[in-house]
C-alpha cells in the first residue's frame, strides 16, 4: 500500500513535467494549427538557465527569470523563423520547428558541457510524509506549481482581454480579424506562453537528477500526452499529462515483476501504447474536437 | 541550324484521337515539345533528358576509377540513403501520409537482412544465406508486411495526428530492438551487418580487378538506378496518379472512385519495402550496427532529404540523400578554411556543433527560402537557361 | 559497330584511364624507409608534424576514438584525451622517439559510446595513422577488433575488458574489470561480512566482464549473487532502482557510466536503501559530489580502480600534475596518462629494431616484458609477451569518497590482488 502511494505521487509529480509541455504545444497548436517539436529544446534551455541562474540568485528567483528567457526564445523563434511561413502546409512549419529544435540544442548543449549539470533546487532527494509514506519532496513540488500555473492559466484565458482573442483565434481566425483582433499578435504570445510552460517544466525536470545532453529526451513522451487528450483541448493536455506520468510509474514499478518478458525501461514505451488505444476507441482524443473536412 | 516542320502530325485526322503506335519525333530546338500523348508518358521523354540521364550514370559509372576509397565509401551509403529517400517520398510527397516512422522500417530491414545473412556461430541469431537478393528482397518484403500491419492505423489518421502515431511506432521499435538481443546484439553492443555475396563472389572484400569500396560503390548504384526506375513508374502510372489525388484531397478522390483505403496502404506497403531494402543495405558498407541507431534522428534525416531534395520527385530524393550523406564530411573540412571553428570537441565553436547547427539551418532555410528543395533550384536553373537569352 | 560507336568507346576508355592516375595519387600507404634505415609504412612521415616541437623530427600519427560529446562517459573521455595529448607533448619535448615526433591531435574523432560510429570513425582515419593511441569502450573497440587484427593496427584501449590479455594488438594497461571485481568482492566480504551481492551493468564487454567477476568471486566465497543489466540514461534506470530496493542486498557493485550510477545511487537511498555500493572505475566523476545523491555517496560508496587516482605520490603521478597544470582534476586525466606508457615503450622498441611499420609494431609489441610506468603501475604490470595466465596483472586498489582529494576519493586499500583473484585460472575471458 505504501509502495502505491509512493509511485502514485511519483505518477502525478514526473505526469505535472508532462503536463506543463502538453499544454506549451496544445497552446500553440490552438493558435496555428501546428505540433511544434521546438518543445524539447525550450524545456532544456528553462532548465539549463536555471542551472546557471541559481547559482547566482537562488533557485527560487532563478525560475521566474529562466521563464521569461523561455518566453523571449520562443518569441524570437515565432518572429524570425515562423512568421514567414504563414499560410504554408502545416506540415513545413511543423518540420521547420523540427528544425529549431536541432539548432537552439546545439546552443543550449554547449552550455551544458559534457557533465551533468544540478539546478540547485532546495528538494534534492529529501522527502516528506504523505498519508504516512515518505514520498519524495521534489514530485509533490511539481504537482503543486503546476497546478498553480495550470489555474493561472485558466484565469488568463476566461478573464483577461487577451486571454478572450486567443479564444476567438482558437475558435476561427478569419472571424477573429474581421472582429478586430490581432491575429499577429496572438500567435507571439501563444509562442511566448509555450516557451515559459516549457522552461517551468525544464526547472522541474532536472530535480534529484540534474541536466544532462540526453535530458531533451524526456519531453518527447508529452506528445502521446496531448494526442491522447484532445490536440486542441487545454484541459485534455492536463489530464493527458497526468495519465502519461501516473501510467508510466506504474508500469516501471510493477512490470518488472509481472511481466519481464516485455525487456527494461517498458515505462518508455507505455506512453505510445496507451495514445494507440485510446485513438481506436476515440480517434480525436478524449476532449479533442473532431475535424470537420470538406471538400 | 534551321528547323523542320513536321509533315504528318498536325493535320486535323489526328488531332484529338487516342494515342496511336507511331513514333513521335521530337521537334529539333524545341524539347520540351511533345507531340502525342504516348510521347509525355515516356520514362525520358525529351532528348536533354535522355541525353543528360545517359551522360550522368556514364559518369558515375567513372568515379570509382578516380575518387579514393573514402568518397566511394560515402557515396555508397549516399545511394543507398536515396533509395530510402525515394520510399520515403513516394508515401510522404506523393500520397501525401506524413509520416516519421521511416526508421522503424529501416531498422526491421536492416535486422532482417543480417539475420539471414549473419554468421551461424556468431553471437547473434545468424542463417547464413549470403547470397544478395536474397536477403534484400526478404528485407523488404518483411518491412512491407510491417508496413502492411500499420496501414490500418494509417488510413484512419490524418495530417498531425498520424505524425505522431509514426513517431510512437518508431519508440516502439526501439524499444523492441534494444529488448531483443539475440538479433541485434543489444544497445550498446551491436552486431555485424548483412554480408553481400553474388554466386560465391564477396563483394565487401578487396576482389582481383576493384577494391571493396569500388565493388560497393558500384553494387550500390546499380541497385539504386533498379529502384530509381522502378519507382518512377509507379508515379507515372495509374497508382502514381491515385497517390496524387489522395494527396491533395482525399474526400474529392474517394468520391471519384480512388480506393482510398487500398490506395493509403500501398503506399505504405511500397514505402516500407524501399525502406526495409535500404536498410537492409545501408549498414553493409560499414559492417556493424547497434540497435540504438533507428531512432527519432534517422526519421527527421530521411524528412530532411526528402525536404530539402524536393518533395514529390524522384531525383529530389537522390539529390537529397546525397547532399545530407556528404555534409558531415564537408563539415570536417571546416576548421582549415575557418580557423575559428576548432576540430577539438572541447572548445566552443567545434565542427560537430556546426555540422548540427547546419543541418537544422539547412532544414529551416531550404523551408522557408526555397520549399521545392534542390529540385526546385534545379528547375530554376533549367527555366532560366530555356528561356535564355530572354530570361526576363 | 560504327565509326561513331567506335569513336565513344575510345574516348570512354581513354578518359577512364586518365582517371585513374587521380586515384592512386590518393593513397599514401607505400611502404617507404626514411634517411635513417628505420622501415615505415602507414602513418609515419619524414615531414614534421603540424605545430611540431622538434622541426627537423619526422612525425608519427596517432589516432583516437573517444567519447567526446554524448555517451555516458563523456565526462571522463575529455580529461583522458587531454592527458594523452599532454603526456605526448612531453614525449615530444624530450626529443621525440628515434627522430620523430608524435601528433595525437590531428585524427581525433568522437564515437558517442556508439559501436557503429566508432567503426565509422575508424574507417575514416585508418589510413593516416600508425596505431590507434586510444580507444575508449569495450564493445565499441569489439566492432572493430577484426579489421585491427587484420591490418595489424596497435591499440591502446581506453577500457579493462579481460579478453584483451588474450589480443596481440591491444595494449592494455592495468588490471581488467573481472579481476577488479573479483578483488572488490573480496574486499567487501572482509569489511562489511556480505552475505548477498548484486552486480548492476551496462550490458556488453565493459558491464558483463565485471558482472562476470562478481559471480566468480561470490561463487569462491560462498555468497549470493544477482545480476541486473541497465541501459543508458539516468531516466532509465528505474528497473535497477526497483530490483535494489525489492531484494535488498548488502553488497551492490555497479559498472556503469558515472551519471546513471549517481542516479541508482541516489534514487535507492532515498528509497531507504541501506546497504553499501562498490563502482568500478569508470562509474566515479567528482561532479557527483555537487548532485542530490552526494550524502548517499559520501556516506555508502567506494570505488574500486586499477591504480591510485589523481593525487597518488609516485613519480609517474608527480610528472602528470605538472604537465597538466591548472586544470579541474579527474581520473581520466590518470587513466590517459597511464595509458600513454606502453605505446611509449613499444614505439621506443620499434625504432631500435629498425622497423616502425604497422607489423614492426606489433612485433615490438609482442615483446615487451615490462614497461616502465615511472612508479604509476610496477614494471611487471606491462608484460605483453607471457602467457595471458601468467603475465596478466591481478592487483587493484580500493578508494573511499574523500572531499579533500583533488578527484574526490582517496586511497584505503592499495593494489593488491584477492586470493579468488590470484587463484582463478585465466584461459579465457571472464565475458
Amino acid at each position: 500500500m505504501s509502495e502505491l502511494v509512493e509511485v502514485v505521487v511519483r505518477g502525478l509529480g514526473t505526469g505535472s513535467v508532462y503536463a506543463l509541455l502538453a499544454l506549451g504545444f496544445v497552446v500553440i497548436y490552438r493558435a496555428t494549427r501546428v505540433i511544434s517539436f521546438a518543445q524539447p529544446a525550450f524545456m532544456v534551455a528553462g532548465a539549463a538557465a536555471v542551472s546557471y541562474l541559481s547559482v547566482e540568485i537562488g533557485y527560487v528567483l532563478a525560475v521566474p527569470v529562466a521563464v521569461l528567457i523561455g518566453a523571449g526564445l520562443a518569441l524570437a523563434v515565432e518572429r524570425t523563423t515562423i512568421r514567414p511561413m504563414i499560410g504554408k502546409p502545416v506540415f513545413v512549419i511543423a518540420i521547420i520547428t523540427l528544425g529549431v529544435d536541432v539548432v537552439v540544442r546545439v546552443f543550449v548543449n554547449a552550455l551544458i558541457g559534457a557533465d551533468v549539470r544540478q539546478l540547485g533546487d532546495p528538494w534534492g532527494l529529501e522527502t516528506v510524509a504523505l498519508l504516512g509514506v515518505a514520498v519524495q519532496q521534489r514530485f509533490v513540488a511539481s504537482f503543486v506549481v503546476t497546478g498553480l500555473v495550470v489555474a493561472a492559466l485558466f484565469a488568463f484565458l476566461r478573464l483577461t482581454r487577451y486571454g478572450l482573442a486567443m479564444r476567438a483565434v482558437a475558435l476561427d481566425q478569419e472571424a477573429s480579424m474581421a472582429q478586430g483582433v490581432s491575429v499577429g499578435k496572438v500567435f507571439a504570445l501563444s509562442w511566448a506562453l509555450a516557451g515559459g510552460l516549457a522552461a517551468v517544466a525544464g526547472a522541474f525536470v532536472g530535480t534529484g537528477s540534474g541536466i544532462d545532453q540526453t535530458t531533451y529526451i524526456v519531453a518527447f513522451a508529452a506528445l502521446p500526452a496531448i494526442i491522447l487528450g484532445g490536440i486542441d483541448s487545454i484541459g485534455g493536455a492536463v489530464v493527458g499529462g497526468l495519465g502519461v506520468g501516473l501510467v508510466q510509474s506504474l508500469v516501471a514499478a510493477y512490470q518488472p515483476d509481472v511481466a519481464p518478458w516485455l525487456g527494461s525501461n517498458f515505462q518508455v514505451v507505455t506512453p505510445y501504447l496507451l495514445m494507440l488505444a485510446v485513438l481506436l476507441v476515440r480517434p480525436y482524443g478524449l476532449f479533442g474536437t473532431p475535424e470537420v473536412e470538406r471538400v | 541550324m534551321t528547323t523542320t516542320l513536321p509533315t504528318s502530325r498536325e493535320t486535323p485526322r489526328t488531332a484529338g484521337v487516342m494515342p496511336t503506335r507511331r513514333r513521335s519525333r521530337s521537334l529539333r530546338g524545341r524539347p520540351g515539345m511533345f507531340t502525342s500523348y504516348a510521347q509525355e508518358l515516356r520514362l525520358f521523354n525529351t532528348r536533354p533528358k535522355r541525353i543528360w540521364v545517359r551522360l550522368i550514370i556514364l559518369g558515375a559509372l567513372f568515379i570509382p576509377l578516380a575518387v579514393t576509397d573514402e568518397w566511394l565509401r560515402l557515396l555508397a551509403v549516399g545511394y543507398v540513403a536515396a533509395i530510402g529517400a525515394i520510399g520515403l517520398n513516394l508515401v510522404t510527397g506523393y500520397a501525401g501520409q506524413v509520416t516519421l516512422g521511416h526508421a522503424f522500417f529501416i531498422g526491421v530491414g536492416a535486422y532482417t537482412a543480417a539475420v539471414i545473412s549473419g554468421d551461424p556461430n556468431g553471437s547473434t541469431l545468424g542463417l547464413g544465406i549470403t547470397f544478395l537478393p536474397i536477403w534484400v528482397l526478404a528485407a523488404g518484403v518483411v518491412a512491407g508486411l510491417c508496413g502492411l500491419l500499420v496501414a490500418p492505423l494509417a488510413v484512419r489518421l490524418r495530417g498531425l495526428y498520424l505524425a505522431v502515431v509514426t513517431l510512437g511506432l518508431v519508440f516502439l521499435g526501439e524499444h523492441i530492438f534494444k529488448t531483443w538481443d539475440a538479433v541485434t546484439g543489444g544497445p550498446g553492443v551491436g552486431r555485424p551487418a548483412a554480408v553481400p555475396s553474388l554466386f560465391g563472389y564477396e563483394l565487401d572484400q578487396d576482389g582481383p580487378v576493384f577494391s571493396a569500396m569500388q565493388q560497393m560503390y558500384l553494387l550500390m548504384l546499380t541497385l539504386l538506378v533498379i529502384f530509381a526506375v522502378l519507382a518512377r513508374n509507379l508515379v507515372r502510372s495509374k497508382v502514381g496518379r491515385a497517390f496524387a489525388a489522395v494527396r491533395d484531397r482525399d474526400i474529392a478522390a474517394e468520391i471519384m472512385g480512388v480506393g482510398l483505403t487500398k490506395h493509403k496502404a500501398l503506399a505504405f506497403v511500397v514505402s516500407s519495402f524501399y525502406a526495409g531494402c535500404a536498410g537492409a543495405l545501408l549498414y553493409t558498407v560499414t559492417g556493424f550496427f547497434d540497435p540504438g541507431s533507428f531512432n527519432l534522428l534517422l526519421s527527421v534525416q530521411f524528412i530532411a532529404m526528402v525536404l530539402i531534395g524536393g518533395v514529390a520527385t524522384i531525383s529530389g530524393s537522390i539529390m537529397g540523400a546525397l547532399f545530407i550523406t556528404l555534409l558531415p564530411r564537408l563539415v570536417q573540412e571546416l576548421p582549415s578554411l575557418l580557423p575559428a571553428v576548432s576540430s577539438s570537441p572541447t572548445e566552443f565553436p567545434n565542427v560537430f556543433q556546426v555540422e548540427s547547427l547546419l543541418y537544422g539551418l539547412l532544414i529551416i532555410g531550404f523551408l522557408i527560402f526555397e520549399p521545392r528543395g534542390l529540385f526546385g533550384i534545379w528547375i530554376r536553373i533549367r527555366s532560366y537557361w530555356k528561356a535564355w537569352p530572354f530570361t526576363y | 559497330m560504327t565509326t561513331q560507336g567506335k569513336t565513344t568507346v575510345a574516348v570512354l576508355l581513354t578518359v577512364g584511364f586518365a582517371l585513374t592516375a587521380c586515384r592512386v595519387e590518393g593513397d599514401g600507404s607505400e611502404a617507404s624507409q626514411d634517411g635513417g634505415g628505420v622501415q615505415t609504412d602507414v602513418g609515419v612521415t619524414s615531414d614534421p608534424c603540424p605545430e611540431a616541437v622538434n622541426a627537423d623530427n619526422g612525425c608519427i600519427y596517432l589516432g583516437t576514438i573517444s567519447d567526446l560529446t554524448e555517451g555516458p562517459f563523456a565526462p571522463l573521455a575529455v580529461p583522458i584525451v587531454a592527458a594523452q595529448e599532454a603526456f605526448w607533448q612531453r614525449v615530444n619535448e624530450q626529443g621525440g622517439i628515434g627522430g620523430y615526433d608524435i601528433d595525437v591531435t590531428t585524427n581525433v574523432r568522437d564515437n558517442k559510446y556508439n559501436p557503429e560510429v566508432h567503426n565509422q570513425a575508424y574507417q575514416e582515419i585508418k589510413g593516416e595513422v600508425l596505431a590507434l593511441a586510444q580507444t575508449l569502450g569495450s564493445p565499441t573497440t569489439a566492432a572493430i577488433l577484426d579489421d585491427m587484427k587484420a591490418s595489424d593496427v596497435v591499440a591502446a584501449p581506453a577500457a579493462w575488458t579481460s579478453a584483451y590479455e588474450f589480443e596481440d594488438v591491444i595494449l592494455e594497461s592495468g588490471t581488467n574489470y573481472c579481476f577488479e571485481a573479483m578483488n572488490s568482492v573480496d574486499w567487501a566480504v572482509r569489511e562489511f561480512d556480505a552475505q548477498t551481492v548484486m552486480a548492476v551493468h551496462y550490458p556488453g564487454d565493459y558491464g558483463g566482464d565485471a558482472a562476470a567477476g562478481v559471480d566468480a568471486a561470490a561463487q569462491a566465497l560462498g555468497v549470493e549473487y544477482a545480476g541486473v543489466e541497465t541501459g543508458q540514461g539516468t531516466t532509465n534506470q528505474g528497473t535497477a532502482i526497483q530490483a535494489i530496493l525489492t531484494q535488498q542486498p548488502d553488497v551492490v557493485f555497479v559498472t556503469t557510466g558515472p551519471g546513471d550510477a549517481a542516479a541508482i545511487i541516489g534514487q535507492t537511498a532515498a528509497g531507504g536503501f541501506r546497504g553499501t555500493f562498490v563502482g568500478t572505475s569508470p562509474t566515479w566523476n567528482p561532479a557527483l559530489l555537487e548532485s542530490p545523491a552526494a550524502p548517499a555517496l559520501k556516506a555508502a560508496y567506494f570505488q574500486s580502480g586499477p591504480w591510485a587516482p589523481f593525487g597518488g605520490d609516485t613519480p609517474g603521478h608527480e610528472a602528470m600534475r605538472e604537465a597538466l597544470g591548472d586544470v579541474t582534476p579527474s581520473d581520466g586525466h590518470t587513466a590517459g596518462w597511464i595509458w600513454s606508457y606502453p605505446m611509449k615503450a613499444a614505439l621506443e622498441a620499434a625504432v631500435d629494431n629498425g622497423d616502425l611499420t604497422r607489423a614492426g609494431l606489433l612485433e615490438a609489441v609482442k615483446g615487451l616484458e615490462t614497461v616502465d610506468y615511472e612508479g604509476m603501475l610496477p614494471e611487471a604490470a606491462g608484460n605483453y609477451a607471457g602467457e595471458p595466465g601468467e603475465a596478466a596483472f591481478r592487483q587493484s586498489v580500493i578508494s573511499k569518497v574523500d572531499e579533500a582529494a583533488p578527484t574526490g576519493v582517496s586511497v584505503v586499500e592499495d593494489l593488491f590482488a584477492s586470493e579468488a583473484a590470484e587463484a582463478h585460472e585465466f584461459s579465457g575471458p571472464c565475458f
